[in-house]
């Protein structure tokens, strides 16, 4: 299926303007939407136009380029019109004929050939100019001043907006193809109203000037001027004879009575203005239009790719999608503060029994000497021992228990499981906890690992259990 | 059906991060997957669940982590496993497996199940411990645990603490793994990101290729995050320093209400402008948790506007003074040039002179505000772009210092960061010769020209150095 993306124009450069203004799209949906379209990644302008065309429904207002286009065409198709009338009536009336005095072809040709050839070179310093220069260089042309009118209409104020998008060097390829453009249109209409004076009427052309140029030397002018047409269409080359023929004086009471008897030569003259019109005013000015479409069109290639974003969503295009994340969303925790319900701030100076979780029994006589705590019996628990040995040893013990755990290490279910044998044991009234810190530190906890202990206890909602929080 | 399913398992290395409660298994994971959404806690059993985290490139797993819950029984488990002992150590991984089959619904078990899947699917072993804190003998169950596995494995020493017991634990855990390294997920640089990939890279040679290929994809991320910062940090300050804010007027001159209204938009609007960069840079660097961050570095009205921030980050009086006098001597050069130097580079030596004293006015004088010419009957107050020579430094030296920041931060840190001293930042960011450099581009942003597309670039390359100087 044939889709819009191969045609770029002026309305592709405000559809992705405004959409890249409302939608950017992430890394990864553009990633995906150029590996879709692989075989475009080499032709980033096409890419970015299938892109366009794929998400502009996204725009939640009225697309600029429709007001864009809706205006710009009809004041053209205005425009374009009023240049082919004027350019018609122009013709008609260099060519008018009353009967009284011949037409002086040089009127037209200065119509034809001298003005446009000025308006082309103006066209050029535009072409090659900037800024202020370009300023001056377009006072010079007529439509910078018809277009300034059209900018008093209520409705140009749109345009006004979005003329602003624009670049200055993209306004201006735009007021320069334009303006050849118009030109062309003016030009049509000056050859038609040659054309159609031609067949309606009999015209007598004549040449006259106050200068002293003699036919020959007016001739050989001529001939230069005719120099691009002499090879393919000879006829349209005034001879010296006509010249001389048709040179017309404007004192003296009749017409000469050579004009007047060669009156039918007269009419030769036509196929000359014919191709002075269509050699200089259009087919040089057509040269020009393709040069300033040529121009027009790279700069809005310029400028499709220099819109705020692009270049982003290019490299968004062209590199590959990295993720690091988790797919599946993680249900957090939630902690419970510590309310010290069951957090004891001394130990006793005796215990039945002085048990170490993960401790060895040196360890915990160690810590005994260091605290000045007794224990009838001293056992250890965890480590290396087995689940059933643990399960023996909390069948074995009675009253008072003091447990040393390794306050860095949180407490796991295994620790769990053991203290919950313990708080079965009915011969068993008191249990507590004790986490000490490393030996390097004195046997200090930090607040952190103690606080962990005391909501595990907490947790556990027996009376049974303490936390000795030494501090 | 099966053998589908575990080839397609099996296509790329797997890493399942294990070990004991509160170790620091989630930090890890959540440096290296630059993801800072993971649960980190105090309280062990933060993590209930494995989760997976594969680095994707266009939707190509090319290596995943598994985070996962701490040992809670693991004396149990091996228990059991000592029960079902097989005649032969090949089959001990068979074993291992039929007690995860056995407990798969024994809510007891449920953290050993969820450790054990990865690793039983083929996840290679990362074992982390805290080589903060003593070794324990009780570690030694879950190495035999993860020993029966008969999975690749590596031992992580992470430094929670202050601590060091690092060679007591590399000689038990030596005995156990192939490979002990330490890597602290807090301060962990991407540098040594890239190294612990490569360590993970040789614990099987089928996963090499992999890895190499991942660090490589890692390493271009990491490029094209700093060209994204510096791009997002120029066109803040393109934006901010040609910033004009207008307001309609009723009157023919604005009233004092008027035009402190306007002030307060104008400062606003700078604002939002710095907090929408600071969003974007943690954007981009993947830091969406950051919450005490803006107490610390977004500008309240006192912040950007008054001397004492300015010294932190802008330039001292006579640094601007300098800085004043190159900005005055690129006009006054440009004076010279249309004479083909006929002044004798007078206009230069006045556009300096001009340029400084300019500057100490600056200081002071923040920004022009203007009334701008009717039109259709309208008035307007016009407030910037700032004059102030020194608020462009003040602006730059925040963004720069706050993305070298956030590129630097671990995703495993959940606290917030603080400025460094003054005379750091001025000396580290912007020095004299990136100065002269950034000041054309200011020159012609304060006076609302466009800057050309080459003398942004240039701009971007300054601030791009100094930026890299601070990731260094």
């Amino acid at each position: 299926m044939q889709t819009k993306y191969n045609k770029f124009s002026i309305k592709s450069y405000l559809d992705l303007s405004q959409l890249i203004g409302e939608y950017q799209g992430s890394h990864e949906e553009n990633r995906v939407f150029a590996l879709k379209n692989e075989r475009l990644l080499e032709n980033p302008k096409k890419l970015l136009l299938l892109w366009t065309e794929k998400n502009i429904f996204r725009v939640r207002e009225r697309l600029e380029s429709k007001d864009f286009t809706d205006y710009f065409s009809s004041l053209s198709n205005l425009l374009a019109f009023v240049f082919l009338l004027i350019g018609f009536f122009t013709g008609l009336g260099l060519l008018s004929y009353s009967g009284n005095s011949p037409v002086n072809i040089i009127y037209f040709i200065f119509i034809a050939m001298v003005i446009p050839l000025v308006s082309m070179l103006f066209s050029l310093f535009s072409m090659l100019s900037k800024g202020d220069l370009l300023n001056f260089f377009t006072l010079f042309i007529p439509l910078t001043w018809i277009e300034k009118i059209f900018t008093f209409l209520p409705s140009s104020k749109k345009l006004d907006t979005l003329n602003e998008i624009f670049s200055e060097d993209l306004k201006k390829w735009m007021f320069i193809y334009r303006l050849q453009l118009f030109s062309i249109l003016f030009s049509i209409g000056l050859l038609f109203g040659l054309l159609f004076m031609v067949a309606t009427q009999d015209i007598a052309f004549s040449w006259s000037t106050t200068l002293k140029i003699t036919p020959i030397a007016f001739q050989e002018i001529l001939e230069l001027f005719a120099k691009p047409w002499t090879i393919f269409y000879p006829n349209a080359i005034p001879s010296v004879d006509l010249v001389e023929l048709s040179q017309y004086y404007r004192l003296g009471e009749h017409l000469n009575p050579e004009m007047v008897k060669n009156a039918d030569k007269l009419g030769a003259w036509w196929q000359f203005l014919f191709m002075i019109t269509v050699f200089y005013a259009i087919f040089l000015r057509l040269l020009l239009a393709f040069l300033s479409l040529y121009f027009y069109r790279k700069q809005l290639d310029k400028d499709f790719f220099s819109i705020k974003g692009v270049d982003l969503l290019l490299r968004e295009f062209q590199t590959p999608y990295v993720s690091t994340e988790a797919p599946k969303v993680e249900k957090h925790l939630e902690i419970k503060e510590e309310n010290n319900t069951q957090t004891k701030e001394t130990t006793r100076r005796a215990y039945s029994h002085i048990v170490g979780w993960n401790f060895s029994s040196d360890e915990i006589r160690l810590v005994n000497d260091s605290k000045e705590i007794q224990g009838l019996e001293v056992n250890t628990a965890g480590g290396s021992h087995s689940y059933y040995d643990d399960q023996k040893l909390t069948e074995n013990l009675r009253r008072t228990i003091l447990l040393y755990v390794k306050s860095w290490e949180p407490p796991t279910m295994d620790f769990i499981d053991f203290l919950e044998l313990l708080i079965e044991n009915k011969k068993i009234d008191e249990i507590q906890v004790y986490p000490l810190g490393t030996v390097g530190r004195y046997y200090e906890s930090d607040r952190k690992e103690i606080a962990v202990w005391k909501r595990k206890i907490e947790g556990l909602k027996s009376k049974k259990v303490w936390v000795i929080d030494a501090e | 059906m099966q053998n589908n399913k575990k080839n397609l398992i099996n296509d790329y290395p797997r890493f399942a991060v294990v070990g004991h409660p509160n170790k620091g298994k989630s930090s890890i994971v959540s440096s290296l997957a630059l993801d800072d959404s993971v649960q980190i806690g105090d309280t062990p059993g933060t993590t209930q669940v494995k989760r997976g985290f594969p680095l994707k490139v266009d939707g190509k797993v090319i290596y995943e982590l598994f985070d996962t819950p701490g040992f809670q029984r693991a004396r149990r488990v091996l228990a059991w496993l000592n029960e079902h002992e097989p005649t032969s150590a090949d089959k001990r991984p068979d074993v291992v497996r039929a007690f995860v089959a056995e407990h798969r619904d024994d809510e007891k078990f449920r953290d050993e199940i969820e450790l054990l899947e990865p690793i039983l699917d083929g996840a290679g072993i990362i074992y982390v411990v805290d080589a903060s804190k003593p070794y324990g003998p009780e570690y030694e169950v879950e190495m035999e645990i993860l020993r029966w596995c008969g999975q690749p494995s590596m031992a992580l020493l992470n430094l929670i603490g202050n601590e060091d017991y690092r060679e007591q634990w590399k000689t038990a855990l030596g005995q156990y793994f192939r490979m002990v390294r330490t890597f602290n997920p807090l301060t962990a640089t991407f540098r040594d990101h890239m190294d612990l990939l490569e360590s993970m890279a040789q614990l099987k040679e089928e996963w090499t290729k992999s890895i190499k290929v991942a660090i490589g994809i890692l390493d271009d991320l990491h490029q094209q995050k700093v060209e994204q910062s510096i791009d997002v940090i120029v066109d803040t300050m393109v934006k901010t320093l040609s910033y004009v804010y207008k307001k309609e007027i009723k009157g023919e001159s604005a009233t004092k209400k008027e035009e402190e209204s306007a002030k307060l938009g104008y400062r606003e609007q700078i604002i939002d402008t710095e907090k929408a960069l600071e969003k974007n840079i943690e954007f981009i660097w993947n830091h969406r948790s950051i919450e005490k961050m803006e107490n610390i570095l977004v500008l309240d009205e006192l912040g950007l506007f008054s001397k004492e921030s300015a010294s932190i980050f802008g330039l001292s009086q006579n640094e601007l003074m300098i800085t004043g006098a190159s900005a005055g001597a690129i006009t006054g050069a440009g004076v010279d040039l249309m004479f083909a130097g006929h002044t004798l580079f007078l206009a230069s030596l006045i556009g300096g002179v001009v340029g400084g004293v300019g500057a100490k006015i600056g200081f002071d004088n923040l920004y022009s505000v203007e009334i701008l010419g009717q039109n259709i009957g309208k008035r307007e107050l016009s407030i910037g772009p700032m004059k102030n020579l020194n608020f462009p430094y003040i602006l730059l030296g925040r963004a720069i210092y706050h993305a070298s920041i956030i590129a630097k931060r671990s995703h495993a840190l959940r606290d917030s960061f603080e400025l460094e001293d003054e005379e750091f930042f001025t000396e580290q960011i912007i020095n004299g010769d990136m100065r002269k450099k950034l000041e054309k581009v200011h020159v012609q942003l304060r006076k609302g020209e466009e800057v050309k597309k080459e003398l942004l670039e240039e701009y971007k390359t300054v601030i791009l150095r100094s930026f890299l100087g601070l990731l260094r």
